[in-house]
């Protein structure tokens, strides 16, 4: 399983990561939030082994989407999940379609990722990660720029994905998403885990980081889709 | 697809074969064998070289403006070639031709990866392309100006715009083995490119090894091109056309590029000899024109497609 | 301020050159350079980059003592010399501007046979006030063309082939090596593919030795292909400039 203990990372004299340890458990869904340059994404990349003097984890368990993930090349759909077979050596379909069907894309295989909409694109990224089936899932930042009903749909898919005793390790800068769809958050700030908590108890801890007041709001609020 | 185009590949060798520089068909088997048969072998040799690395530079770079002739791989292999030819090194050890041409070649790739590899943003990469073109092409006329040979500047058009006339079997004896190696290094490559196009760190997250891909994009372009120019001079734009004309056909993944460009290329090249040879049998002209001017007259428009494109 | 100026003015003087020396005479052009070597050696003020080639010149040895000097107005003006070697199509610009200075100029038409050869040693040798050393030269010269006459019955086909494939036509100097050796110019005097020399075989490939310094343009002298055909060699500096050294190049390809 991936972890770490009592990290350190110093990126061109700055130390982005301080001291830190964090260990995802199977089968749970964790929220990374934090303001920016809290260090969320390089702890991310630390724990997929991406960072200079780290161990790359092995590729085939551990499936590692990048923030603003993107082809440069207009390859199809499938294409694109096509590429999380890699790791493996083979070119296996019935991996890449269950990914495809997971994320519900199906219908898009043949189409190129330039022509389909912004979180058609992005589902098909993630298919892409479905698609080594791992054990582990780390993903940066997976529903930004996206809609609220795209956003939501893909957090639920993620949710899904850890009851089915996967590990999910999301970077979040929606904390309303984070509290709804995540089971443990861990709270960044500068470089140093703040709080490592459930999702029902972290709002205090994650206002603090943010710097913003919290309080009951009565005002009407969109709700995720049925 | 890619039988079809190994089929077409054949046809145009043996017809290549047909035209001689003076006469149309068949000819005695020496005139065959040492004159047409190098002649068109190094012609689509070359143009494969040129049109597989454009696929690979274009895919390890992730830009379609990628080109070894745009970029300056190919001057910097004239260059290599140059000194080497001139001091007569080569004549006192013929292989130093193509070593001088991969050598050169391998400095201005690994410029490039270097420079450009971590910011793959089109201008950029055109900038340090056009830096490294203009070095070369000025390193170039100086040292044929130094060259102990009073007439070596005369002969900058052959460096700067290449040609495949009087070209024996010694140099394709010399320059198919490293071309053929530098084949079989980038044909290689298509998974690790078809990873990159997710970007570096998701290549690497999904195993592959991304400075070694670079590594060896760069050697594989070095010895094709290097060796290539060695023995037939800087011929542009092969690597630009190619990929760019295949990808309504076979798609955008780099990988599956890598094998058509390789034949396309053979032929575009082919093709290319075949019509400076046929000049002077069709029209009343006294000179061929340099196979660079047709390689150029057929990319440039397209460049300027891509260009504007490639604009905001 | 007023030091600085004499100064100066004493370092332009010493930059200007030694002192005028009586008949010193500079040669702008490969061809007029070895006449000059050959005929007044003592009266070189300079002499054209060329003359030291040892594949261009026949007396690139000697030509190594003498300064030499680029085509230009300026610095040939800087040597001071009396008279000016050239010939009618090189260097235009340059002998007019030293006409225009003062300076004699001489220009020649550049011979392309032996007759032509010896009037052009003649006329040289009396501009140079050297007329027993040019009679000598052609003496030398008519001794080595002794034994042909260019009568044979049934002369040999020859191709002369130059460098980038152009061949010797006639009206060339090689033209007249060829027929002064015994051998049918087989030529027309254009270009030349290797395919088209295979094609049609003359008896006798005529091919310069290979030149000091590589080009590509006499590398494709060296096909492999032409192996195939009896091949005869010169020496390019016999004949790149006719001279009284052209009879040698007609010895070579006679045998």
């Amino acid at each position: 399983m991936i972890g770490l203990d009592r990290v350190t990372v110093t990126l061109g004299g700055r130390a982005v990561l301080h001291d830190v340890t964090f260990h995802p458990r199977v089968g749970e869904m964790i929220a990374l939030c934090g303001p920016n340059g809290a260090g969320k994404t390089t702890l991310l990349r630390a724990l997929a082994g991406l960072l200079p003097k780290t161990t790359p984890a092995d590729p085939r368990r551990v499936a590692y989407l990048p923030q603003n993930a993107g082809s440069a090349w207009a390859l199809t759909v499938g294409q694109i999940a096509a590429l999380g077979r890699i790791p493996h050596g083979d070119t296996a379909d019935a991996p890449v379609t269950l990914a495809l069907r997971q994320c519900g894309i199906e219908a898009l295989r043949a189409h190129r990722v330039d022509r389909i909409s912004g979180g058609e694109a992005r589902r098909a990224m993630l298919a892409r990660a479905f698609a080594t089936e791992p054990d582990v899932l780390l993903l940066d930042e997976p529903t930004a720029d996206l809609d609220p009903a795209a956003a939501h749909a893909i957090l639920a898919l993620l949710k899904r994905t850890a009851e089915q005793g996967k590990t999910v390790v999301v970077v979040l800068h929606a904390i309303d998403l984070a509290l709804r769809y995540a089971d443990r958050i861990v709270v960044m700030r500068q470089g140093r885990v703040e709080a490592d908590l459930p999702a029902d108890r972290a709002l205090p801890a994650l206002a603090q980081a943010f710097g913003l007041p919290f309080g009951v709001d009565p005002s009407p609020r969109l709700l995720p889709p049925a | 697809m890619n039988r079809g185009l190994a089929l077409v590949s054949v046809l145009l060798f043996a017809l290549s074969l047909m035209v001689g520089d003076s006469v149309f068909g068949s000819a005695p088997l020496s005139i065959m064998v040492d004159i047409r048969l190098p002649r068109s072998a190094l012609a689509w040799l070359v143009g494969a070289g040129l049109g597989l690395s454009g696929a690979v530079l274009q895919g390890a770079l992730r830009n379609r403006l990628a080109d070894p002739g745009l970029l300056g791989v190919s001057g910097m292999a004239g260059l290599g070639s140059v000194i080497v030819f001139y001091w007569g090194w080569s004549q006192a050890f013929a292989p130093a031709l193509p070593i001088g041409g991969l050598v050169g070649a391998g400095l201005g790739v690994a410029f490039l990866l270097v420079f450009a590899g971590r910011a793959p943003s089109g201008s950029a990469l055109i900038l340090a392309g056009v830096a490294v073109s203009a070095l070369s092409a000025s390193a170039m006329a100086l040292a044929l100006t130094l060259a102990p040979n009073p007439f070596a500047l005369a002969e900058i058009t052959f460096w700067l715009l290449g040609g495949l006339e009087d070209r024996s079997l010694t140099h394709l004896a010399l320059a198919a083995p490293p071309m053929l190696c530098g084949m079989a290094i980038l044909l290689r490559l298509g998974t690790g490119l078809d990873a990159l196009s997710l970007g570096e760190d998701a290549a690497a997250s999904l195993g592959v090894r991304v400075d070694s891909v670079l590594r060896l994009a760069a050697i594989g372009t070095a010895l094709t091109v290097g060796a290539g120019a060695a023995v037939a001079g800087g011929i542009g734009f092969v690597g630009l056309i190619v990929p760019h004309v295949l990808r309504p056909f076979v798609g955008e993944r780099p990988g599956g590029l890598l094998v058509a460009s390789l034949f396309v290329g053979g032929c575009l090249l082919t093709l290319a000899d075949m019509l400076v040879r046929v000049v002077p049998l069709l029209l009343p002209v006294a000179q061929t024109p340099p196979l660079g001017v047709i390689t150029a007259l057929l990319g440039a428009p397209i460049l300027i497609l891509l260009a504007r494109k490639a604009a905001p | 301020m007023r030091l600085l100026v004499a100064l100066l003015a004493l370092i332009l003087t010493a930059i200007g050159g030694p002192a005028r020396a009586a008949d010193r005479v500079v040669s702008l052009n490969l061809c007029t350079d070895q006449m000059l070597v050959l005929l007044a050696p003592e009266r070189i003020a300079a002499l054209s980059t060329l003359a030291r080639d040892p594949t261009l010149s026949f007396v690139a040895e000697q030509a190594e003592r003498f300064p030499t000097v680029r085509a230009s107005a300026e610095a040939v003006l800087r040597l001071r010399p009396d008279l000016v070697l050239g010939t009618r199509f090189g260097a235009r610009t340059t002998l007019a501007l030293l006409e225009r200075q003062g300076v004699e100029v001489v220009r020649t038409d550049l011979p392309q046979d032996f007759p032509a050869i010896r009037d052009w040693i003649r006329l040289l040798a009396e501009r140079l006030r050297q007329v027993e050393r040019g009679e000598a030269l052609i003496a030398a010269m008519d001794a080595e063309l002794v034994g042909s006459v260019g009568q044979a019955t049934h002369p040999p086909n020859a191709v002369a082939m130059q460098p980038r494939g152009y061949t010797s036509g006639p009206g060339s100097l090689m033209d007249a090596v060829l027929r002064a050796a015994e051998l049918a110019n087989a030529s027309g005097g254009r270009r030349m593919s290797a395919e088209t020399l295979l094609r049609h075989p003359p008896d006798i490939l005529v091919l310069p030795v290979a030149p000091a310094h590589p080009s590509l343009a006499t590398a494709m002298l060296r096909t492999p292909a032409f192996a195939a055909i009896p091949t005869r060699y010169y020496r390019p500096a016999w004949t790149i400039c006719a001279g009284p050294f052209t009879g040698r190049a007609v010895e070579a390809l006679r045998r």
